[in-house]
């Protein structure tokens, strides 16, 4: 087992600071964070518009550097990782649900859920078999077949969250997933991650303003201008 | 899966697809045909010249190939002809005596190459007699001469005229014949026609007064493949004051210019491949940019570069090969056909004829050209594709993603 420590956090962020440079003019989308996802954590990131949710979410999920501060992930330091290690790390820890699903035009619903499976080398018939289970639980098993561009967003959606959590995740990070949906399809996406959260134990992290997501947040971490200004448990 | 990707990304814009598998595809068809269309055009006119003159092997007196006059010609022929008898097997044989002379009428005269040949048997070596375009080939008469139609026009003579021709003879005196025009040629080859005129050995012999001398054995194997194998055979056979000679010796200029074209064909293969890469780099890269949003993703949800960089490369080799195959079949339905026919170049006779070519052109497509297109063509195309795939790999996720 590992250290009681690590294991119960999953996320730890520590002073980070991002400064970006837009057109020469810095920008400081986030000055000074720190905070710790547990494990299990149904945690949400809220905060008005340009308070730094993405640029945060990004930085946790390695697709990012801070300009200071450090990053742990399952208790490991990611800075000194390299492109490939932390390709490696996002594939078989992170699971990512974008505002804008992201699915691959080119493959249909399965594809794109066995792509991530793929990636890790799974064979394909039993990609095939835990694609399929997986749409069944989240309700879209007739999908398979489906291009993105036949589904709605509530499905692409169902279907972004079926190949986020199809390696097993420690953890999903999903940046306002529920923004393009309407408020019917965002409380059943909802309802689906809620219920990933407690049977499989899936941490989730969002980042969001939209209420119907705070509403469910265990954890609620509230940025303005860059910084968290609230961080409440069981809300 | 990769493959499968690829391909529904290839046939994602099929525009675009379909203009590089084109543009593989001209390349192809361009290498191929150039490729048959040279080969084809310099074997024809190594052929053009052995049928017509040389012969595949040639045996003279030692020195003669560097100094064609009638002291370097063969006294005792006995000698040869006994080797040579021991090879009726394998190959036709004539015999002639040539020099350099004067042919004249009334009203014009033109230095020329004066061939004595034996017709029956110069008809098994070479190919002067399928060249008569007026009257006939040379008879038994000893009076008879050859002309072709530039020299006819020249001297103002026709058919059934006389002309005189004249040579210097062993002793240092002047030899003179008179003979009547029996057929006019008019070969492939303009320069060829005007520099030579064709008489019965016997007359030439009897002009020069050598009546045992002949100047060349011409050699012509059944199986031309033997070429080398002969000439070395009668080498050995006979001793060292004979040269024995095969057409690369004698048509040096036309060997080398062979080997030379088998090395710059490769600078031409060059042009190609480039134009191709260039072709694929600005293609691809096009492909690829358009595509930063998705690659953005894919690195996200942990595809590795080397994977990225592979995905687009195999769009790339199918890509290459599609169009390779493409280009092969095209290739071959052009070929096919025309190396049948030929490709009749009338328009472009004049300088074809200059070059000793012939108007029609039968294209030749040899193993080493399609090994060629098919290594070249695709490898160029995955090259191509390499330079789009590093820049991909390069994309910064975050920055990719917010691409739209
Ligand atoms: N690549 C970038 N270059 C320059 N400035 C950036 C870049 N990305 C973000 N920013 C700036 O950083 C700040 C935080 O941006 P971020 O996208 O993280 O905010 P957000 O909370 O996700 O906003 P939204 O709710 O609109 O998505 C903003 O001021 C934004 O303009
Ligand atoms: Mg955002």
């Amino acid at each position: 087992m590992e250290n009681k420590h690590i294991a119960s956090e999953i996320v730890r962020v520590e002073n980070v600071r991002k400064t970006y440079h837009d057109n020469g003019v810095p920008v400081d989308a986030l000055r000074g964070i720190n905070l710790v996802v547990s494990q299990k954590d149904f945690s949400v990131i809220a905060g008005p518009s340009g308070s730094g949710k993405t640029t945060l979410l990004n930085i946790i999920g390695t697709l990012d550097k801070p300009t200071e501060g450090k990053i742990f992930l399952d208790g490991e330091e990611v800075a000194s990782k390299n492109r490939r290690e932390l390709a490696d790390i996002r594939l078989k820890k992170i699971g990512f649900v974008f505002q804008a699903y992201n699915l691959s035009p080119v493959l249909n619903a399965l594809e794109n859920i066995e792509f991530t499976m793929m990636l890790r080398g799974i064979p394909a018939d039993e990609r095939k078999r835990r694609g399929l289970t997986l749409m069944e639980q989240l309700g879209i098993g007739e999908l398979a077949d489906k291009r993105p561009n036949e589904m709605s967003g509530g499905q692409q959606q169902r279907v972004a969250v079926a190949r986020a959590i199809s390696n097993d995740p420690r953890l999903v990070l999903a940046d306002e997933p529920t923004a393009n949906l309407d408020s019917a399809t965002a409380a059943k996406l909802l309802d689906l991650m809620e219920q990933l959260n407690h049977e499989s134990g899936i941490t989730f992290v969002f980042s969001s303003h939209d209420p119907q997501v705070i509403e469910r947040a265990h954890r609620l971490f509230i940025l303005k201008d860059g910084q968290i200004i609230s961080d409440k448990k069981n809300v | 899966m990769t493959s499968k990707i690829a391909w529904r990304n290839i046939l994602r814009n099929k525009r675009r697809s379909l203009i590089l598998i084109i543009s593989i595809m001209i390349g192809v068809i361009a290498m191929i045909l150039t490729d048959a269309f040279s080969v084809g055009m310099m074997q024809q006119m190594l052929t053009n010249q052995i049928g017509a003159d040389a012969g595949y092997i040639q045996i003279h007196k030692s020195g003669y190939q560097a100094n064609p006059s009638l002291k370097n010609s063969i006294a005792d022929a006995g000698l040869i002809r006994a080797v040579l008898a021991k090879e009726q097997s394998s190959c036709n044989v004539s015999e002639r005596l040539r020099t350099l002379g004067l042919v004249s009428s009334a009203s014009n005269s033109a230095g020329v190459a004066i061939v004595g040949i034996i017709p029956g048997e110069e008809k098994k070596v070479t190919t002067i007699h399928k060249y008569i375009v007026k009257g006939n080939y040379l008879s038994e008469n000893t009076d008879e001469i050859l002309l072709s139609t530039a020299t006819a026009e020249k001297l103002r003579v026709e058919l059934g005229d006389k002309v005189v021709i004249m040579a210097s003879r062993l002793d240092g005196s002047v030899g003179s014949e008179a003979c009547r025009v029996a057929g006019i040629f008019e070969t492939y080859d303009s320069g060829f026609d005007q520099t030579h005129v064709y008489i019965p050995l016997r007359t030439a012999q009897q002009m020069l007064g050598v009546p045992d001398r002949i100047s060349e054995f011409v050699i012509n194997p059944y199986d031309t493949k033997q070429t080398d194998l002969i000439a070395l055979r009668l080498a050995s056979a006979l001793p060292h004051d004979d040269e024995v000679l095969t057409y690369k010796h004698m048509l040096p200029v036309l060997v080398m210019q062979i080997q030379v074209y088998d090395e710059t064909i490769y600078i031409f293969y060059a042009i190609i491949a480039f134009a191709l890469l260039f072709g694929i780099i600005n293609t691809m890269l096009m492909a690829v940019m358009e595509r930063t949003h998705e690659f953005g993703v894919d690195m996200a949800i942990g595809m590795s570069n080397k994977r990225i960089f592979t995905m687009i490369l195999t769009e790339a080799i199918y890509l290459g090969i599609i169009g390779t195959a493409v280009g092969i079949a095209v290739s071959c339905a052009i070929f096919i056909p025309l190396s049948h026919s030929g490709w009749n170049l009338a328009t472009f006779s004049e300088s074809l004829n200059s070059l000793g070519i012939g108007t029609t052109i039968y294209p030749i497509l040899t193993a080493s050209s399609l090994i060629n297109t098919v290594l070249i063509i695709p490898i160029s195309a995955t090259i191509g594709a390499m330079y789009p795939a590093l820049r991909a790999m390069k994309l910064q996720p975050v920055e990719a993603i917010r691409t739209v």
